[in-house]
């Protein structure tokens, strides 16, 4: 199992990389520091497991350098977990990858990002709501402080994939049927490129 | 929960997406009477021209005279100079046997040197550039750096000078990888990743490698020519910006707008200034002492094999008429392809000569910043984009060095300081 | 902050900012010179014309705050024009730091050679610092607040 750290530009995801392997790299207060992946490992229930910061992106249809890099490493990685870094001030924006993460068949982890900047904001998240529609496990952290990264870890072995259709279900309170020839969430979707 | 049936195909479409997101966050996100903070109001007057450009002069000035206390005053003139030119130097000189021979040539350099500039060997000259002068420079633009990054003023001043920027087709961003590029322009163009076309990528590399001078390069000019740095800072500019107007209009190709994320500001942590400037630093010297050290090897070797002289004597009328400068600047230029910090201070051993004129000295600190991408950089470049953009910048850049280093001849011939 | 505070801040930052602005006035005069000193205050240094720039622009910043100056974004220009000084103050004092240590002929300066580096005459921006530091007590009474 390979961890990738997803999430738009300047959301954080170094520092998260920093905080989870103890290793260094570059983390800057400006969008675009990540232009490349970096792979480190990190402890998990004991074991070593390689955890990569991917690029920072805001979907998953590449529009520059750094994008690419980031879908390639998605693609190259069809066995990992994500963890999804948002903004928590702007979700609705971070939602979209997301999304389209989990559209692919991923097994997700949100991490709410930037907690206290939300606050500051006086932006509220219902986590447990949103988790509940989800369907996949939410945390707010507050990276620069570590606030959340314990819970965050812990929630990592419980990701699994989420068909976006319960997803669908869920939020709208509809029942959804998928159209045919494109079973299992994406699949075909996440090799292709 | 409704028996109706909604057929949904996977993936969805974009606006299927938004929708999602939309019912999502209106079940789960509340955004609540927002009232700015004082951050906020800090935050928006960095950015209003009228409030911010103060400011910014105020942070460059900070940025500058830190920079010229920190590695001139206190360590390269307080304390590497003379370990250096009083100690080092002439320790070397009576330990190093054999006076005349080659070996001594290329490690010790000129015999009768009095100081580290001149000397030119590869013990002398090449530590001496590295850790008596470029290093110190190096460290202390880290370390501001690290700060104005962690904080978050660069985005700022990013849209700051976003509309200077868009009259040569650039956009506040690139001030990201251009100020990056001041420090060392292989993370300056890794930077421009982010850049959404050819174009714009092209362009930026381009102008980078030719009128962004490294910490390195700065920290030695300020070192050899403290009182040249404004003119120099204001051609390289006044470079920039006219080509950067000229590439944009023969270059094919859009460059639309870029979206930047403003983030909030932020305290900075010591720990992650300290880590910064740490990988950034160790990853200067990783790359800096080698090519120093073999940029002082290759220059001596052609100066013993007579290659120096026999190119000295086939661009020198090139270099006299065309750019007013000495044919002897062939030795700077050579070793410019490997590390511009060395070539300057090479340039700075042919000053203490005194063949060179105040305003030679100025046309071949300029020309040494345009002529070439150091080799790191270069390397970079071709792995960032094909070989046809290579050669356009390759192309441009030779016609750029011809045109710009003929025109500041020719200005100081009107001036009558040439 | 209550009334008092906020009105002490207004007049206390008008008056900085005029002292401010008359600096940066003769700043700007003694770029034509070069130099110029008054009393223990010194003027001089290549960047003078830029010193001039922005020690101008903090007199404005303070003069400008100080209308309604409990609020936010009234309060936020004194804040900068505070920083600003710090910056150029901070920069005055780094410099006597880095000139201080390093000797003459040996080494490290002797103990006398260190505490002359820092005599007087100062540059204006130091007079400033210490009376900007009262925006401080602005900051966290507006922080304390929220």
């Amino acid at each position: 199992m390979k961890i990738l750290l997803m999430g738009h530009p300047n959301v954080g995801k170094s520092v998260f990389f920093n905080r989870l392997t103890g290793a260094k790299v570059m983390e800057s207060n400006y969008p675009g520091t990540t232009v490349d992946f970096t792979k480190g490992w990190m402890r998990l229930e004991g074991e070593d497991v390689e955890l990569i910061d991917v690029p920072g992106a805001f979907s998953l249809e590449p529009k520059d350098r750094a994008e690419e890099v980031a879908v390639k490493m998605l693609e190259e990685n069809r066995d990992s977990v994500v963890v999804c870094v948002l903004d928590a001030s702007k979700v609705e924006r971070g939602l979209y990858l997301a999304l389209e993460i989990i559209e692919r068949g991923y097994p997700v982890v949100v991490a709410l990002n930037m907690w206290d900047v939300a606050e500051d904001k006086n932006i509220k998240i219902e986590v447990e709501k949103l988790e509940r529609i989800l369907g996949v496990p939410v945390v707010p952290t507050t990276a620069i402080s570590g606030e959340g990264f314990k819970e965050l870890v812990s929630k990592i072995k419980e990701a699994a994939p989420v068909k976006i259709e319960k997803i669908i279900e869920s939020a709208s309170g509809v029942r959804v049927a998928t159209s045919a020839g494109e079973g299992g969430g994406g699949e075909s979707a996440a090799v292709s490129g | 929960m409704q028996v109706k049936e909604e057929v949904v195909k996977v993936p969805l479409s974009v606006d299927e997406r938004w929708d999602l997101i939309e019912k999502i966050s209106k079940q789960t996100v509340e955004f609540g009477a927002r009232k700015h903070t004082l951050k906020d109001a800090i935050a928006e007057l960095t950015v209003k021209p009228l409030t911010g450009i103060p400011v910014a002069i105020a942070v460059i000035y900070g940025f500058w005279a830190f920079f010229c206390e920190f590695a001139g005053t206190l360590f390269t003139d307080g304390f590497m100079v003379r370990l250096f030119d009083e100690h080092w130097l002439p320790w070397l000189q009576s330990v190093f046997p054999g006076k005349e021979t080659w070996l001594y040539f290329i490690f010790v350099g000129d015999p009768a040197a009095d100081n580290c500039f001149e000397a030119f060997g590869m013990l002398t000259s090449g530590l001496f550039v590295i850790f008596g002068v470029v290093l110190w420079a190096v460290l202390a633009f880290y370390l501001i750096f690290a700060i104005l990054e962690d904080v978050g003023y660069l985005p700022r001043l990013a849209v700051l000078v976003d509309t200077v920027l868009h009259k040569i087709g650039l956009h506040g961003y690139a001030i990201v990888p251009t100020f990056l590029s001041l420090g060392c322009n292989v993370p300056g163009v890794t930077a421009t990743r982010p850049l959404e076309t050819r174009k714009q990528r092209f362009m930026m590399m381009t102008l980078l490698a030719i009128f962004v001078p490294c910490g390195a390069q700065i920290g030695i000019m300020q070192d050899l020519v403290p009182e040249m740095m404004g003119w120099i800072f204001l051609t390289l500019a006044i470079g920039y910006l006219g080509f950067g107007f000229v590439l944009n209009k023969i270059v094919p190709g859009k460059s639309p707008e870029i979206i930047m994320d403003v983030p909030p500001y932020q305290m900075p942590t010591l720990k992650n200034i300290m880590s910064k400037l740490w990988i950034r630093t160790s990853g200067f010297l990783l790359v800096a002492v080698p090519f120093v050290l073999l940029g002082c090897l290759i220059v001596g070797l052609m100066y013993l094999t007579g290659a120096m002289d026999w190119l000295a004597a086939v661009f020198g009328p090139l270099l006299t008429v065309w750019f007013g400068v000495p044919s002897e600047t062939v030795a700077p230029l050579i070793a410019g392809f490997l590390r511009k910090d060395l070539a300057v201070g090479m340039l700075g051993g042919l000053m203490e000569q005194g063949i060179m004129t105040t305003f030679q000295v100025f046309t071949s600190v300029i020309l040494l910043c345009i002529y070439f991408p150091c080799l790191a950089t270069f390397a970079l470049m071709i792995k960032e984009e094909n070989w046809k953009e290579i050669l356009g910048s390759l192309a441009s850049l030779v016609a750029m060095v011809f045109v710009y280093g003929g025109l500041i001849h020719l200005v100081g011939i009107m001036l009558g300081v040439a | 902050m209550n009334e008092t505070e906020e009105n002490f801040g207004s007049i206390y930052f008008a008056v900085l900012g005029a002292v401010a602005l008359a600096f940066g006035v003769a700043e700007l005069i003694a770029t034509v010179p070069g130099e110029a000193s008054w009393g223990i205050m010194e003027m001089s240094g290549i960047f003078l014309p830029w010193r001039a720039i922005i020690l101008l622009s903090v007199g404005f910043f303070y003069l400008s705050s100080v209308k309604n100056f409990a609020e936010v974004h009234q309060l936020a220009k004194a804040v900068m024009a505070s920083i600003m000084i710090w910056i150029v103050a901070g920069i005055a004092i780094w410099a006597r730091i880095a000139g201080s240590i390093p000797g003459e002929e040996t080494w490290f300066n002797s103990l006398e050679g260190f505490l002359a580096s820092y005599a007087p005459p100062y540059c204006p921006e130091m007079f400033l610092l210490p009376f900007s530091l009262v925006i401080v007590y602005y900051v966290l009474k507006e922080k304390e607040e929220k």
